[in-house]
C-alpha cells in the first residue's frame, strides 16, 4: 500500500518527462536562470552607475595606476587590461569582464568537491609563490652554487622581485576596485549570501565614505586631493527626466535613484534564488518528485519574477514622482490661488531645497501608502486572472 | 506584521534621509527615500489565508505501528492570489513523518488547488487529532509576514498492537455456565461430535473412526464441536507506577498490547471478554462477544493513561460478584507498589476462578532508562521474585514478563485455558 499512495509513484502518471525539484534540475530551470541573469545585469549596471557618478575622472583606477607609474615606473599589467588610455566609463569595460570572469570562476570552484577545491587553491598559492620569488631563486641560488659562495642576493638579483611585486600590487588594486562585481558574481552564481552581502556592503560603505569625504567641512580639509572628489549639488536644478511628459527629476537624481533601485534588484534576485533553492534542497526526496510541489515552485518563482520586475520598477517611478512632488505642490499653490500668501509660498526657496523636497516626498509616500486601502487592485488583478485562467489539468491522483 | 528586514529597511531609510539632510548629501537622502518607497510599494501587496482545506485520512482507526496516509487539499476560494503562502499541517508530536512533508510553500491563483500528501507513522496508541492547519503569508521580498490558522481537525484513534497468540497455549478448560446463551457449531477442542472428515497427517490416532475406516476403506477422523464459550475477565493495571520505562516500552504499553491480543484471540473464538482498567478509578466493560465488543475494548485501551493508585483488592471486591463462576481471570500488572495483590488473587482463586497474573517486570523496564547498580538490581529482582512466588503460592499462574520477551513466549509459561 505504501508504494501505491506514495507521492513519488504519481510521477509516472503525468506523462512525458517528469520534472523534479532536485538542485541539479532546478538550477537549469528558466526562472532561476532568469533571476540570476537579472541579478547579474543589475549588479553590473549598478556598478557602472556608481563609477560613472562618483569614480570616473575622479578617483578611478587608471588615475591611481598613473600615479603609481609616476612613483615606481611602468606597471607590468597591460594598458588594454586596465583601461588606461580610454576615456570615461570605457576604462571599466575590460576590468568588469575580468571581474565577472573571476567571480564566475570562484562560483564554479565553490561547486567542486573539497578535494578539487583544495588542489586548485594549492595550485594557485604555488603559482603565486613561483611568480613572486621564482626568478630570484633561479638566478641567485645557481649563482651561489657556481661561485660556491654563501651571500645575500645582489641588487640585480633583487631587481627580479620588482616585476612580480608590481604585478601583484596592480592585481590587488584591480581586485579592490572590482570587489563588488567579483563578490556579487560569486554570490549570485555560487549561491553565497555572504558574498552578496559583501558586494552590497562594500558599495554602501563606499557611498558612505564618499558622502563623508565630500561633506564641505571635511572636503575643505583634504586640499587638492579633496577637490578631485565629485560632490553632488545640494541645490536641485530644473528637472529634465520624467515620464508621460512630466519632468520629475534631474539626471543626477535619476542616476542616484537608479543606483538605489539596482542595488535592490541585485539583492532581491540574488537572495531570492538562494532562498528558493534552499527550500527545494530541504524538501524530502518524495516531495522533490511530487508534481504538486514542482507546480507550486513554478508559481512561487513566477511570482517572484513578476514582483521583481513590477514592484521594483514601480519603486523607481514612485521615488521619481515623490522627488518631483514638491514642484507639483508649488505649481498647485501658484496656480490655484492668487493671494499674496500663495505667491510667497511658491517663491519660498526653502520649499525647493532639501527640507521641502524630503517633506513633500514623504507626504506623497504617505498618500501612496494610504491609497492601498481604497484601491482594490489585487481583487481586480485576481478577477482578470480568473477570467483568463488557463489552469493546468489537475494531477491525476490515485485513491487510498 | 513587518519582518526584521522590513524594520531594518525602514529604519535605515529614515536614518539615511536624516543623515543626508544633516550633511546635505543627496545620495543618502535619495537612497533612504527609495528604501521607504520600497516598503510603501510593497505594502500594496498583501497575501491572505482565506483558503479552504480538506483533509482525507486513509483510516480513522489504526493499530499502533501502522502508517497513516494523509492528503490535504488546499483551495484558494478568494478572488485574489494567496501570494507566498506556507501551509503547515500540525501533526501530533507522537507521530513521525515517514514519507512526504506536512508543509508546502505555494502561491495559489483564484480557484486553484494544491494537494499536500504525506505518510505518518503512529508509534504510540492513543486518541489524537491532526490539525489545525497553520498558514504563514509572506511578502515576496520577505518584508511582511502574517501567521494565521484554519481550524480544521481530523480525529484518529490508534489502537494497541495485536500480537498473535497461539491456540495451543490458551485452551479453555472451564465450559461456560450459562450454556445456550450462545450456541457454537464450529469444530475445535470439545466433547460433542461435529462431523467426519478425512484423515490428514498429524491427526491423533485416538480420533480415527475405525468403523468408518472399515466401511469406506479410507482413514476418517471424528471432529468435535468446540466447547461452549468462556467468559474471560481481563484486569489491566494502569496505575501511575505502570509508566516506568521508556515511552514505547513500559508495563502499561505491554499491558495494553497483551490485553488487546488476548481479547482479540478470545473474541475470535466467540468467547465473551470483559475488561477492567484500574488506575485513577475503575473502568469496566461487561463481558460481551463480537466485533462491537472488540472495538469497545480497543477504544478503551487506546485511551489508557498511567495515573492513580487504586489497589487490586478494591477492584476485585467491586467486580468479583459479577464474574461468572469458574471463568478465567487475567490480571495484567507489574504488581509494584500494591500490597493487596496476593490477597486479591487469593480471593479470586477462592471463588473458583483460574487466575493468571501476567506481570511485566518493571525493574527491567527501569533499567532501560536509568542505570541501577548491580547490587540494588539483584535485591529488587529478589524482592520481585518473592512477590511472584507468593502469588503463585496463592494458586495463580504467574508469568514474569521481561521487556524483550514476546507475548507468545511469555504465555508459553502457562498452559491450559
Amino acid at each position: 500500500m505504501a508504494g501505491e499512495v506514495d507521492p513519488q509513484s504519481d510521477v509516472s502518471l503525468m506523462g512525458g518527462r517528469a520534472r523534479t525539484l532536485h538542485l541539479k534540475a532546478l538550477r537549469k530551470q528558466w526562472q532561476i536562470i532568469t533571476l540570476q541573469i537579472v541579478s547579474t545585469i543589475a549588479l553590473v549596471w549598478m556598478y557602472l552607475e556608481v563609477v560613472s557618478t562618483y569614480v570616473v575622472n575622479s578617483i578611478d583606477h587608471t588615475m591611481l595606476f598613473a600615479s603609481l607609474e609616476q612613483l615606481v615606473g611602468e606597471v607590468p599589467i597591460g594598458d588594454w587590461l586596465i583601461g588606461s588610455g580610454r576615456t570615461g566609463l570605457a576604462r571599466f569595460y575590460v576590468p568588469i569582464v575580468l571581474g565577472l570572469s573571476l567571480g564566475g570562476s570562484m562560483a564554479l570552484l565553490a561547486f567542486q568537491s573539497p578535494r578539487v577545491q583544495q588542489r586548485i587553491k594549492l595550485g594557485f598559492i604555488i603559482t603565486l609563490m613561483v611568480l613572486l620569488v621564482g626568478r630570484l631563486i633561479l638566478t641567485w641560488i645557481p649563482s651561489m652554487l657556481f661561485s660556491w659562495d654563501l651571500r645575500p642576493p645582489s641588487e640585480s638579483e633583487l631587481k627580479t622581485l620588482e616585476w612580480p611585486l608590481l604585478m601583484i600590487l596592480s592585481l590587488v588594486i584591480l581586485f579592490i576596485y572590482l570587489l563588488p562585481v567579483i563578490m556579487g558574481t560569486r554570490g549570485i552564481w555560487g549561491l553565497s549570501r555572504r558574498s552578496i552581502g559583501w558586494a552590497i556592503g562594500f558599495t554602501l560603505l563606499f557611498l558612505a565614505i564618499h558622502a563623508i569625504l565630500t561633506f564641505p567641512l571635511i572636503k575643505s580639509q583634504l586640499g587638492d586631493w579633496g577637490s578631485n572628489l565629485i560632490s553632488l549639488e545640494s541645490q536641485v536644478s530644473d528637472p529634465t527626466v520624467g515620464f508621460l511628459g512630466f519632468d520629475l527629476v534631474t539626471p543626477e537624481q535619476f542616476s542616484l535613484i537608479m543606483i538605489a533601485v539596482l542595488i535592490m534588484v541585485f539583492q532581491e534576485s540574488g537572495f531570492g534564488v538562494i532562498r528558493y533553492l534552499e527550500y527545494a534542497y530541504r524538501l524530502p526526496e518524495s516531495c522533490k518528485r511530487d508534481p504538486e510541489y514542482v507546480r507550486q515552485m513554478d508559481n512561487v518563482l513566477n511570482g517572484h519574477l513578476r514582483h521583481t520586475a513590477g514592484f521594483l520598477t514601480v519603486t523607481g517611478l514612485v521615488t521619481m514622482i515623490a522627488l518631483g512632488f514638491h514642484s507639483v505642490l508649488l505649481e498647485v499653490v501658484r496656480n490655484s490661488t492668487g493671494s499674496q500668501w500663495a505667491a510667497q509660498v511658491s517663491e519660498s526657496i526653502e520649499l525647493s531645497l532639501t527640507y521641502g523636497l524630503v517633506i513633500s516626498a514623504l507626504l506623497f509616500l504617505s498618500l501612496v501608502a494610504i491609497l492601498r486601502f481604497f484601491v482594490p487592485w489585487q481583487r481586480v488583478w485576481g478577477l482578470i486572472e480568473s477570467m483568463t485562467n488557463n489552469q493546468p489539468e489537475p494531477v491525476k491522483e490515485k485513491e487510498f | 506584521m513587518w519582518t526584521r528586514k522590513a524594520s531594518f529597511t525602514f529604519t535605515g531609510g529614515i536614518a539615511l534621509i536624516l543623515i543626508g539632510m544633516m550633511i546635505t548629501n543627496n545620495q543618502m537622502m535619495i537612497l533612504g527615500l527609495t528604501l521607504i518607497t520600497f516598503i510603501v510599494v510593497n505594502s500594496w501587496v498583501s497575501g491572505h489565508g482565506d483558503i479552504e482545506v480538506q483533509r482525507t485520512l486513509s483510516a480513522d482507526n489504526l493499530y499502533k505501528g501502522d502508517d497513516l496516509y494523509v492528503e490535504l487539499l488546499v483551495t484558494n476560494r478568494s478572488n485574489r492570489r494567496t501570494q507566498l503562502l506556507d501551509v503547515y499541517d500540525n501533526i501530533p508530536h507522537e507521530m513521525k513523518l515517514r514519507s512526504g512533508l506536512n508543509q508546502m510553500r505555494l502561491n495559489l491563483r483564484p480557484g486553484e488547488s494544491a494537494r499536500i500528501r504525506y505518510v505518518l507513522r503512529c508509534p504510540l496508541r492513543g486518541h489524537y487529532s491532526i490539525g489545525p492547519v497553520s498558514l504563514r503569508v509572506r511578502n515576496t521580498f520577505n518584508l511582511g509576514v502574517e501567521d494565521m490558522y484554519v481550524d480544521h481537525h481530523s480525529d484518529i484513534v490508534i489502537f494497541p498492537q495485536i500480537k498473535e497468540v497461539e491456540e495451543a497455549f490458551l485452551r479453555s478448560r472451564t465450559p461456560k455456565m450459562y450454556t445456550g446463551a450462545t450456541t457454537l457449531r464450529t469444530p475445535g477442542q470439545g466433547s460433542e461430535f461435529y462431523s467426519l472428515r478425512e484423515y490428514v497427517p498429524g491427526d491423533p490416532f485416538k480420533n480415527i473412526n475405525w468403523k468408518a475406516f472399515a466401511r469406506t476403506g479410507d482413514l476418517m477422523v471424528n471432529e468435535k464441536c468446540r466447547d461452549a464459550v468462556t467468559d474471560l475477565y481481563i484486569l489491566l493495571d494502569s496505575r501511575d507506577v505502570a509508566r516506568i520505562g521508556t515511552v514505547l516500552k513500559n508495563p502499561l504499553e505491554m499491558g495494553t498490547v497483551s490485553a488487546a491480543s488476548l481479547a482479540a484471540f478470545f473474541l475470535k473464538r466467540r468467547d465473551s471478554v470483559a475488561l477492567g482498567i484500574y488506575g485513577d478509578g475503575l473502568a469496566y466493560l461487561p463481558p460481551d462477544t463480537g466485533d462491537k465488543q472488540y472495538f469497545k475494548i480497543l477504544s478503551s485501551l487506546a485511551g489508557v493513561k498511567p495515573e492513580g493508585s487504586m489497589p487490586l483488592q478494591a477492584v476485585t471486591n467491586s467486580l468479583s460478584g459479577r464474574f461468572s463462576r469458574g471463568s478465567p481471570v487475567f490480571v495484567i500488572s507489574s504488581c509494584e507498589g500494591d500490597g493487596t495483590v496476593p490477597a486479591a488473587v487469593r480471593d479470586l482463586v477462592g471463588r473458583g476462578h483460574e487466575v493468571t497474573v501476567l506481570s511485566p517486570s518493571s525493574i527491567d523496564f527501569e533499567r532501560l532508562v536509568s542505570r541501577i547498580p548491580r547490587m540494588s538490581y539483584e535485591v529488587l529482582k529478589l524482592e520481585r521474585q518473592n512477590r511472584l512466588t507468593t502469588l503463585a503460592g496463592s494458586g495463580a499462574q504467574v508469568i514474569d514478563w521481561m521487556p524483550d520477551m514476546d507475548l507468545s513466549q511469555a504465555i508459553m509459561q502457562v498452559r491450559g485455558y
